[in-house]
């Protein structure tokens, strides 16, 4: 048999070698044993990244901050669920339109032949943050109801959720464009999917099949969707508190 | 420094010993929380989060990153409790949602970090390339270069590449369980080890023509 292969050696090392033969060979190959030798000399010099210390109360604190956020996730019994939709239906049209005419306002002042705007670009950048944050906030509850909904294997009608998305797509929109003229390529990239997304399940059928809700899950899910949706939304309720205590530092001196 | 071959991992010994300690109790917790107990599933919450939180670390190289990998997993867990076996353990599993997280995050990190400069790979899975700074001789020879070199290609690695090679080599996980962490076939997670390996010994290749062994 010829001398082993690179992808055998690392196989062999990791303890996943296939071939009989392979294995065989190692053990009559003087040359093959060297390499496999250097092949482990190169990994150990790997770093290791250490993670750094947590304290004995580091679970509790997982907890604490996980706690709050499992009302949003279990999965609810249809009936219950309706009239909780029926409820955020109210909430949620008036804070759209609100959301809408906030952003008409942010997107006038951006065109560049308009008059001076009588509000500071850091305030604007304010009105702008808040209304992302809120955006997202929003969009995730959508995409959790959306992960959540047909667990029981059950035919789910998901006309609310599609009333919603067709109230975030409008907003979505107006949101997408302020932040590419802002220069936010980052945040943009993500609107620009959620948007895709919300069309497509604006404009599907309502009553859906555990199919078709398993391929809506699994485009939330493959692309990390919800998962990128909460980083951002993060980061920018992190950069909303910064603004914030960078105004109140100004108007203090 | 993790061990070659048949040894157990850091990864792999504290999943072992999980498993072998008060497993009647987790069992139990499991099919409690299935049930709609959240106290139950505090009580996972609070066994795990450190192993969770370490793998979250190694695999993103960031404390801020592991810290929403840990919210993002348990979270992910709580949803999909009634997918889970009970005959599996249930350490194993979250350290599987885990992983996928964090591999999420890696490559949502590339999308959307524009500070980063972003190249498309042979396989369509986008690689994310740190500053280079080409360091002098005398630099090169100073103390930690190599595992600075390492670390650097590490980074330059794909979202794919690094997070197949971290679970193989530092969490001891097999390839067959990395694929299904990862959902993607047994090959395309053999093919991924193979070419992080690959770079990396290429990264030494170049420290040796500068004279520097480690």
């Amino acid at each position: 048999m010829s001398h082993l292969t690179d992808e055998e050696l690392v196989l062999h090392h990791f303890g996943e070698a296939e071939d009989p033969a392979a294995v065989a060979h190692l053990s009559e190959c003087a040359a093959c044993r060297a390499a496999l030798e250097a092949l482990r000399g190169d990994l150990e010099a790997v770093p290791v990244p250490e993670p750094p210390e947590r304290g004995a109360d580091y679970g509790a604190q997982v907890w604490a901050r996980l706690q709050p956020h499992l009302d949003a996730a279990p999965v609810i019994p249809v009936e219950q669920a309706r009239a909780g939709r029926q409820k955020m239906r109210r909430v949620w049209a008036p804070i759209g339109l609100a959301a809408s005419l906030v952003l008409a306002f942010l997107l006038g002042r951006h065109w560049p032949h308009e008059a001076p705007s009588p509000v500071s670009p850091a305030a604007r950048e304010r009105i702008l943050l808040v209304a992302v944050g809120d955006h997202l906030e929003r969009s995730e509850m959508l995409l959790v109801e959306l992960v959540n909904a047909g667990a029981d294997g059950q035919p789910v009608d998901i006309s609310a959720q599609q009333q919603y998305a067709e109230e975030l797509v409008g907003a979505n929109r107006l949101y997408r464009q302020t932040v590419v003229r802002a220069g936010e390529p980052g945040m943009a990239s993500l609107l620009d999917e959620l948007e895709r997304l919300l069309v497509e399940v604006a404009h599907r059928p309502s009553s859906m099949s555990p199919s078709d809700l398993a391929d809506i899950r699994s485009r939330i899910e493959s692309r990390g969707l919800l998962f990128r949706v909460r980083v951002i939304e993060t980061q920018v309720r992190e950069k909303e508190k910064e603004t914030t205590k960078t105004a109140a530092g100004t108007h203090v001196s | 420094m993790t061990r070659p071959g048949n040894d157990l991992t850091a990864g792999a010994a504290e999943r072992l010993t999980e498993r072998m300690v008060g497993g009647e109790d987790e069992a139990q917790a499991v099919t409690r929380a299935r049930g709609g107990d959240t106290e139950a599933f505090r009580f996972l919450v609070e066994r795990h989060s450190r192993g969770v939180f370490r793998l979250a670390f190694r695999m993103t190289g960031n404390e801020h990153d592991a810290e929403d990998v840990v919210q993002e997993t348990f979270l992910k867990a709580y949803r999909k409790l009634s997918a889970f076996e009970e005959r599996a353990q249930f350490g194993s599993w979250v350290h599987r949602i885990a992983a996928n997280c964090a591999y999420d995050l890696l490559r949502a990190r590339v999308r959307h970090d524009d500070r980063l400069d972003r190249t498309e790979g042979p396989d369509g899975d986008r690689t994310m390339t740190v500053p280079a700074d080409d360091p002098s001789p005398e630099r090169l020879v100073a103390g930690g270069e190599v595992r600075r070199r390492l670390r650097a290609t590490l980074a330059r690695m794909s979202a794919l590449e690094r997070s197949a090679f971290t679970l193989r080599h530092v969490e001891g996980m097999s390839i067959a369980e990395i694929s299904r962490a990862l959902d993607l076939d047994a090959s395309a997670a053999k093919q991924s080890v193979f070419r992080a390996v690959r770079k990396l010994r290429q990264a030494l290749g170049e420290q040796a023509r500068w004279g520097i062994t480690t």
